[in-house]
């Protein structure tokens, strides 16, 4: 497509993450907009551990950033969609 | 709290968009947005839906002076945004929230993208809401500080439409001839961006206690 690819937060991760981006973008229109979204084999497996070590690793490394998504995924939990699961402010 | 809301419509089928919401940043007209990092990723419902965790790094312009002033590493901040694509459906439901002065304020963001129900392999319509909460003992300055929070909101909504007009178009067109007309279009936008600043220029003294606020706060709760 030629378009420029986002970087990661952790300058160390960008590589892996923009290999990772173009396997995935390939799958994401080639494949799952098609409805083989559940096929046998996952084709960006390799490339999506090679990056997703490196990003856990650096998340760790920041205590602050960690803290705070930890807070975050309690809050509006990613097998509830990322919404809210309580509306009440739980927040003082 | 304070509730903002936007609704707006994109000329292309609801897959395109969708595929192009993974390529959306960087674009030259949301600056903010430096990095994207996807933190976790699962296909559900036999290859229907995907759900995508992601971790958004935002850096709004402040002088250095005030960064030097406070003693702050960086102007970084973090939004941790989940998304959910669902084939059967055609929806694409995004829910984030900021992760950085979550003591100060709170922005819990929803963006719908569903087919235009009257051109539905066309069009796609837009649905954006805002939920902002200002926290904090400083609670006489909460209400000016949510209506800024708003504001620079809409700033950045507005941003976001057209930076990522922008990307849509690029995922379309490759000829030359049309890139020419891209770049035409996309300086007469940004000129469009610059005049409306000085407005805000103007506007300045009124709003940069509250465009801070959250630097100064965070700065006085680590001291």
């Amino acid at each position: 497509m030629g378009n420029i690819m986002s970087s990661s937060f952790a300058p160390e991760c960008t590589e892996l993450k923009q290999v990772y981006d173009e396997c995935f973008n390939k799958w994401y229109s080639e494949e799952f907009l098609k409805g083989r979204g559940e096929n046998e084999r996952n084709p960006c497996l390799k490339q999506w551990q090679l990056y997703s070590q490196c990003v856990a690793l650096h998340i760790t490394k920041d205590k602050d950033l960690k803290e705070s998504l930890d807070q975050a995924r309690l809050e509006a939990p990613f097998e509830s969609g990322g919404e809210l699961i309580n509306n009440k402010d739980n927040k003082k | 709290m304070k509730l903002f809301t936007n609704t707006s419509e994109f000329d292309y089928p609801w897959e395109r968009v969708t595929a192009a919401n993974w390529n959306k940043y960087p674009n030259e007209v949301s600056t903010h947005v430096i990095a994207v990092d996807v933190l976790k990723r699962e296909v559900k419902d036999n290859g229907n839906v995907l759900v995508t965790e992601r971790l958004i790094t935002v850096q709004q312009g402040v002088p250095r002076w005030i960064m030097t002033l406070i003693g702050c590493k960086d102007n970084k901040s973090y939004v941790r945004e989940i998304s959910t694509i669902n084939l059967r459906e055609r929806s694409l439901k995004m829910r984030s929230c900021n992760l950085s002065y979550v003591n100060i304020l709170r922005v819990f963001e929803s963006v719908d993208y569903i087919p235009d129900p009257v051109a539905p392999h066309e069009k796609t319509i837009f649905k954006q809401e805002a939920r902002i909460t200002a926290y904090g003992t400083f609670s006489r300055i909460c209400d000016s500080m949510e209506e800024f929070s708003i504001k620079r909101f809409c700033d950045n909504a507005q941003k976001g439409k057209i930076g990522f007009e922008k990307v849509l178009k690029m995922f379309n067109d490759t000829t030359d001839e049309i890139s020419t007309t891209i770049v035409n279009k996309y300086n007469e936008t940004v000129d469009d961006i610059k005049r409306y600043n000085m407005f805000q220029d103007i506007e300045r003294k009124c709003t940069i206690l509250s465009d801070y606020y959250d630097i100064f706060n965070d700065a006085f709760a680590r001291s």
